[in-house]
């Protein structure tokens, strides 16, 4: 029983259904022959394509430049040649994508820095590394770490958190990151100090469920004094980076401004691992750690996947469906997003690939709200749900705009816990687009 | 593709979330329902097998009267959300065992008709309809209401309790202006808080069935524990500033009248309460003084009634001052909103 007395929980708690891997080591994932590489894998403008079909490329080898500042290079992850420039389906709709057929021979191309030097590396050097190796947030927001790592002029940073509450049902990727590479979490938190001169502490937040990973992300921390490993309640979304730097540094973004503006920066541990990676090895970067999960899958597994490898290639790695799959998403089943075709290829934020049966993915029927408030009370930004979705069903945008949609941050909970099932995310979603849209006029 | 079971055109899509808790609204209503158990069973203990006919007929007559009122008005039924069963049973357990069954019905038909679905339906409606309904009921049919009689037992009392023995209820003896308990006119603690020996209402006599109804909702997440604590704790607080903290006058207060029913059964319900968790601070806490201006000034029952519609009336005004602030903003919303208008379904 999940109980508070005042009435304010600020999540929820779904199943967290994650024992089926969060015990499994990472495997790596068979390569398949077809390999698809979208061009827009991260927020911002998309990649563009610096290879023609027929081209030989190598493993490691860039396939398409940033296309601005906030955009990110994009690398393929085996040798072969380019057979394709074309649209395919991606998590989130058809995307321009370069397809390439795998000639098993892993050629590797040069690495993107001299290996061995990331401890010489000056801030410039660490930051020029980080945009070159193609690096964004790898807990799904995709967003280029470069420059996230580069606050606006003015605005000092003195704090990091290192965010491994991993809180989306099924989700073990960042689980077993921690557990299995704790010690490159820890050298990319201390490369990433070069960067911010001021800071004073860092937290690695994650959820109280996975006490292994707590223990060994301690053990790996033990011997610097401003790392504070700290576990957090397990409740939906604990990993959402306003209520990571409410509950671990004290603070609250402002709205609709960035988390520099209170001193913090936030990093999902795979992203910060992968820093440290591109940093020391010189390795851009082309693979990730996906947990593949749901019942209908037959052996759930951790798996080490080159990015542009098709969902369909993983869910053979895992034995196949045992049954009957009714949603199958990339990410978790409260964030995740839809795919219609297996053939969808994972990318730099694909955190787990999640498939539910139809009965799991069943939404009852809408009824007429019961004003329970349960949506105000596990909203994690204090929004009143219900009032803004009705709001919004009554015409009312102006209305809707005063109640806060644009404070939120679309996390799902309102519409998991509605006993009525009305769809109040879809309803605060469209509010936002069309306030969003009012105001350009 | 090598999986055995081929799903492509299969999957479907949509937006997230893709889960949905498995609460539903009817579930929400049942668990009402059931935690209205023990005092029913208390309730056909003390006064006899007349009180399953109560019940069983206030029931039946809010179902059907909602169901009729939406077939005649071309509305969607709603009745398999099971709220109306939830009215009718709290206004069965809200009259004495000897309220003629007209009354009963009644009773159910103006909660339904009147009170909910002229509210605006099920989460609409600005009052709570079997608060309402017992408190117009009382204002019209006192002199069918007042003849309070003593719990006969479960085979010594017949239809309407027609055997028992005429009493009167605590509330009596220590309301109007009152600062002590007067010696003997009421029974101790153990017997108000069992409920032995003492005429009233059907569903309020025994504390301790109220109790666990509360707890197995608290249990169940259906209630928020800060209402029915803060409704109790604040009448028992205000009667203690009013008497000098007499204990016995105190405890006397809080183990007597609807104060334990209304507090769990019907200043928790949903549509008629507030919605905000600050808001649901203040509506407790007012019902708790309200009901203690009640006892000091009036000399008849009903002070919880008159409270919890009285609060329920303000619900919408508390909730506007106290919506929550918004994450990193300085303040609460500048705005407000009236929920309650009519459905969009």
């Amino acid at each position: 029983m999940h109980f508070s007395f005042m009435g304010k929980q600020g999540g929820s708690h779904p199943e967290e259904n994650k024992s089926r891997t969060s015990k499994l080591p990472i495997v790596d994932a068979s390569v398949p022959k077809i390999m698809v590489f979208p061009v827009a894998m991260h927020i911002g403008a998309p990649a563009k394509p610096v290879v023609e079909i027929g081209d030989q490329v190598k493993a490691g080898q860039i396939i398409a430049e940033e296309g601005g500042f906030v955009s990110a290079h994009v690398y393929s992850s085996v040798s072969g040649e380019v057979i394709g420039l074309e649209k395919r389906p991606t998590v989130g709709g058809e995307a321009d994508s370069i397809i390439i057929k795998n000639d098993y021979q892993y050629t590797k191309a040069d690495p993107i820095v001299e290996p061995g030097h990331s401890h010489e590396m000056s801030k410039d050097d660490i930051l020029s590394t980080v945009r070159k190796a193609g690096i964004v947030g790898m807990g799904g927001a995709t967003f280029p770490t470069a420059v996230k790592l580069s606050p606006p002029p003015g605005m000092t940073i003195d704090t990091l958190i290192i965010n491994g509450a991993e809180c989306e049902p099924y989700s073990t990727s960042d689980h077993r990151v921690m557990v299995e590479h704790a010690d490159e979490i820890i050298d990319g938190i201390n490369l990433s100090r070069k960067l911010f001169p001021q800071l004073k502490k860092i937290y690695i937040g994650i959820e109280d469920n996975k006490p292994d990973a707590i223990k060994k992300m301690k053990e790996a921390a033990a011997e610097f004094d401003d790392i504070s490993v700290r576990p957090l309640k397990s409740m939906y979304p604990q990993g959402s980076e306003k209520n990571l730097i409410q509950n671990l540094a004290g603070r609250e973004v402002p709205p609709g401004g960035l988390p520099a503006e209170v001193r913090c920066v936030v990093a999902n541990t795979s992203t910060i691992r992968s820093v440290y990676r591109a940093c020391e090895y010189g390795e851009p970067l082309i693979e990730r750690i996906v947990s593949v999960s749901g019942t209908p899958v037959k052996e759930p597994k951790n798996l080490r996947v080159k990015i542009g490898t098709p969902m369909d290639s993983l869910i053979d790695d895992c034995g196949g469906f045992a049954e009957v799959p009714g949603k199958v998403f990339g990410g978790g089943p409260m964030m995740g997003k839809t795919v219609s075709d297996l053939g969808v290829p994972i990318i730099k934020g694909t955190t787990a690939v999640t498939v539910l049966t139809p009965e799991e993915a069943h939404i009852g029927e809408e009824q007429d709200c019961i004003m329970c408030a349960e949506c105000i009370h596990v909203c994690p930004v204090s929004l009143q749900p219900i009032l803004i979705s009705e709001a919004f069903e009554r015409g009312n945008i102006e209305k809707a705009k005063e109640l806060g949609a644009m404070d939120c941050i679309e996390c799902g909970n309102c519409s998991f816990i509605c006993p009525s099932k009305i769809p109040l995310l879809e309803n605060i979603r469209s509010a936002k687009a069309a306030i969003k849209q009012k105001e350009e006029k | 593709m090598a999986q055995a079971i081929d799903v492509q055109g299969k999957l479907r899509v949509g937006p997230s979330p893709h889960i949905r808790s498995k609460r539903t609204s009817a579930w929400v209503m049942d668990q009402v329902i059931i935690a209205m158990i023990p005092p029913v069973i208390a309730a056909t203990y003390f006064f006899g097998w007349w009180v399953l006919g109560m019940i069983i007929i206030s029931t039946t007559t809010a179902v059907a009267s909602e169901y009729l009122y939406q077939k005649l008005t071309y509305k969607p039924t709603t009745i398999h959300d099971h709220s109306a069963a939830l009215t009718g049973m709290l206004i069965g357990l809200s009259l004495p065992v000897t309220a003629p069954i007209w009354m009963i019905v009644f009773g159910s038909v103006f909660a339904i008709v009147i009170v909910k679905q002229l509210g605006g339906g099920i989460g609409r409606n600005y009052f709570n309809p079997a608060v309402a309904a017992r408190v117009v009921t009382k204002a019209f049919f006192t002199p069918w209401l007042a003849n309070w009689v003593l719990p006969g037992g479960l085979f010594g009392s017949g239809y309407r309790g027609v055997d028992a023995v005429a009493t009167a209820t605590p509330l009596e003896f220590i309301g109007d202006g009152m600062r002590v308990v007067p010696e003997g006119a009421v029974p101790d603690f153990f017997e108000l808080f069992m409920g032995f020996n003492l005429g009233g209402n059907i569903g309020e006599t025994s504390k301790l069935a109220i109790l666990i109804g509360m707890l197995y909702l608290i249990f169940r997440r259906v209630i928020n524990p800060k209402i029915p604590i803060l409704f109790i704790v604040t009448t028992f607080v205000t009667m203690g500033l009013w008497s000098s903290f007499n204990f016995e006058f105190m405890m006397t207060h809080a183990l007597t009248g609807t104060l334990f029913f209304g507090a769990t059964y019907m200043a928790t319900d949903y549509s008629s309460g507030s919605l905000t968790p600050e808001g649901k601070t203040v509506f407790a806490i007012g019902c708790g003084l309200l009901t203690a201006f009640f006892r000091i000034t009036l000399d008849h029952p009903g002070g919880v009634g008159y409270s919890i519609l009285i609060m329920n009336a303000l619900a919408p005004f508390i909730d506007s001052k106290l919506m929550p602030r918004i994450y990193g903003h300085k303040s609460r919303p500048q705005t407000k909103f009236n929920r309650q208008s009519t459905n969009h379904i």
